[in-house]
């Protein structure tokens, strides 16, 4: 993937730009908002990482509004210190595609480029999803592993569609509150592994090959690969 | 003293006065002076026409013994009577003479006459030719003069009385208000200097400046206790915050001194983080409240079900509760709209049934309920059987920071019930803890939705929501 980086923060520029790269990226870097937006508007990237506070005249959302209003549609990941739900509207209303608050984990990062990445070639509602022997239809809302079907509840069908579209790619904690949930908090328990390690009972307990694995210090991955 | 608004007040009150005398006074005067005159001058008239009548029946003579009898008879001055002839010498009558300021032509003349051992008197004059002769009727004006008088100097002294009394009252009021602001300045320019434990005087009346000075006491209230809060939270800040970072700084401190074997080196580094996040976990909850409190999040009030909403909360702790053997009951009776913010009410919700989760005994049960008030509101409740909050403490579980005895040994920072007392108090209701022998029942009351119709949230997901082909969320489905 081909990555802009607009960051003025020369640490925070330096443990991104070095995991993307870790992590089989490339990545430019811009440390302004002049040359941000000079980069974006005339590079084909596949991710733009935009700080919303940049020095000078030009900050990370008015790069994003231009490039829009030019009919960019490259997806953009805004990166702010401002964590409050006002300011997440107003960065996604921009035409921002996803919000991440500093400080952040790089492994929530990585995530949600990904996430990004595969959104931004589509997503199709009426497909049925595979993964491996496991078979989702969105339509019919059926469930079968091999040849035996599987009944879910409808918010464990919920998580288990969101991990099965971003199948091969991590998914954080975070990620699932806000997409299957829709909640903006951090619930303290870790209610969240509690859902999951509900629903690989139900599609992995009896099978051979585990299909929902545990990232360490990331998050969840369901994925048929070895 | 011009600027004072009591006196400048009561000066406008005396000129409305003034105004409102004269529009009375200037009409009545009018019609009298029109009025009075002219019927004056027809009484002098009706004479002269008389006298003219006695002289066409009885000749000169006759109308000279008449005025002559006339004038004899009748008090001296109130009527005045000159015939002349044609050369101006008095034959009959009370004047000597012809008066100079009065022509010799008919007509009627409001002037000073000299009549027999009177001086000049104000008069009024009819003069009329009878033949070479001339003839002068007229009356004097004593009757009238004092009356005229008298009716200008009731309208000064009115007007004199109303603009005295108008400025002794703006005068007593400005003294009365002056008093009254000085006590309320000098009480502010004390909390000024920093003293917030003033509070403005106040009388048991309801006039205007008693309800401003309670008003002004109700925010004092309410800023004395921010900032007590906001004192409060930073000595628990520097407390709580002091206590990871300790353990960060004294983690990282070990590493460089022993620098121990790879393995070890990133377990510490896997350690450090965890601490890092701690201390945003705290921050991100500080912040939180930190944006309630500043109102700014009323913007985000939508209409919205509060039975949904405990049902997606309940559902969402209910794996973790049967994990603990915990039962979590949900009954709800049906949709209850109120308005609300739905970010912050799902994060109240879920740290109350967090709390219950951790403080409820290993097969208890937690019960998440939604009653629909008679105004409307919505009551949604969290009940645990778990060993409840003492008298004693159930203000400070509110308070932020503050970690019961019963949670020691709980992953927590302690700003759980603050943060749902702050949502509560945003939405205009206040936080009830009630004892449930045992355990115990938190209460949150949510006003109803006033505005009918406003457009739901739009969801805050990243991702397009997959269209909903089954009512994932519609229904208040009672977990199992």
């Amino acid at each position: 993937m081909k990555i802009l980086l607009v960051e003025d923060n020369e640490r925070v520029t330096q443990f991104v730009v070095k995991g993307l790269q870790e992590a089989g990226h490339t990545t430019d870097h811009a440390g302004n908002g002049r040359d941000g937006m000079f980069l974006a508007a005339s590079e084909p990237y596949d991710v733009i990482i935009m700080d919303r506070m940049l020095p000078g005249d030009i900050d990370g959302l008015a790069i994003v509004e231009v490039l829009r209003k030019t009919g960019k549609r490259t997806p953009i990941l805004i990166l702010s210190a401002l964590s409050e739900v006002d300011d997440r509207i107003r960065g996604l209303r921009s035409g921002g595609d996803d919000y991440l608050t500093k400080p952040f984990a790089f492994g929530e990062l990585l995530a949600r480029i990904d996430a990004l990445h595969r959104r931004a070639q589509g997503i199709d509602h009426e497909h049925p999803l595979t993964v491996g022997d496991l078979h989702m239809d969105p339509l019919t809302r059926k469930v079968t592993r091999g040849d035996r079907p599987i009944s879910l509840q409808p918010r464990e069908f919920k998580l288990l569609e969101y991990l099965m579209r971003h199948a091969g790619q991590v998914v954080t904690r975070t990620m699932l509150l806000e997409n299957v949930w829709d909640y903006h908090f951090d619930p303290q328990t870790n209610v969240v592994d509690v859902h999951i390690s509900k629903l690989r009972q139900k599609i992995d307990a009896e099978f051979e090959r585990p299909l929902l694995r545990t990232v360490r210090n990331a998050g969840y991955s369901v994925t048929a690969d070895e | 003293m011009m600027r004072s608004s009591a006196l400048s007040l009561a000066l406008g009150y005396v000129a409305l006065g003034i105004t409102v005398l004269i529009l009375f006074a200037a009409p009545l005067w009018y019609a009298w002076q029109v009025t009075i005159a002219e019927s004056r001058v027809e009484i002098l008239q009706t004479d002269a026409q008389r006298l003219t009548e006695v002289y066409r029946r009885e000749g000169a003579e006759g109308l000279k013994s008449f005025i002559d009898a006339r004038v004899g008879m009748q008090i001296v001055g109130e009527r005045i009577l000159l015939l002349t002839d044609a050369s101006m010498r008095p034959l009959a009558g009370n004047l000597k003479q012809w008066p100079g300021n009065v022509p010799t032509s008919a007509g009627n003349y409001d002037t000073e006459v000299a009549v027999a051992e009177h001086g000049n008197e104000s008069a009024l004059i009819h003069v009329a030719n009878i033949g070479s002769y001339h003839l002068l009727v007229g009356r004097d004006n004593v009757l009238f003069k004092p009356l005229q008088t008298r009716f200008w100097y009731g309208l000064s002294a009115a007007i004199a009385v109303l603009s005295i009394a108008g400025l002794l009252i703006g005068l007593i009021t400005r003294r009365a208000l002056m008093t009254r602001v000085h006590s309320i300045r000098q009480t502010v320019s004390a909390i000024i200097h920093g003293d917030l434990q003033h509070r403005l005087p106040t009388h048991i009346n309801e006039d205007e400046l008693n309800t401003l000075s309670r008003t002004i006491n109700g925010m004092l209230d309410q800023i004395e206790q921010l900032v007590h809060g906001v004192h409060n939270v930073s000595n628990s800040i520097a407390h709580d915050l002091r206590t990871p970072l300790a353990e960060l700084r004294s983690r990282l401190e070990e590493l460089a001194l022993i620098r121990p074997a790879p393995e070890e080196t990133f377990a510490e580094i896997d350690g450090a983080v965890a601490d890092v996040d701690r201390v945003i976990r705290i921050f991100d909850a500080l912040l939180r409240l930190a944006e309630i409190d500043a109102g700014m999040r009323r913007s985000g009030f939508v209409s919205l079900d509060a039975t949904d909403l405990a049902a997606n909360a309940a559902e969402f702790y209910e794996p973790a509760a049967e994990l603990k053997d915990i039962e979590l009951r949900f009954s709800a009776a049906g949709p209850v709209l109120i308005s609300g913010d739905p970010v912050l009410l799902a994060q109240a919700l879920g740290n109350l049934i967090d709390n219950a989760l951790k403080y409820a005994p290993k097969n208890g049960t937690i019960e998440v309920a939604v009653r629909k008030r008679e105004d409307g509101a919505a009551e949604i409740s969290v009940t645990d059987n778990g060993p409840g909050i003492g008298a004693a403490e159930k203000s400070k579980v509110v308070e932020r920071f503050y970690r019961g005895d019963a949670s020691r040994g709980t992953p927590g920072v302690g700003l759980g019930l603050s943060l749902v007392q702050a949502v509560a108090k945003l939405h205009g209701s206040l936080l009830e803890l009630l004892d449930q022998t045992p355990g115990l029942r938190v209460v949150l009351t949510i006003p109803a939705d006033a505005v009918v119709g406003s457009a739901p949230r739009p969801s805050l997901a990243v991702e397009p929501p997959s269209p909903k082909p089954v009512a994932t969320n519609l229904a208040p489905s009672p977990t199992p």
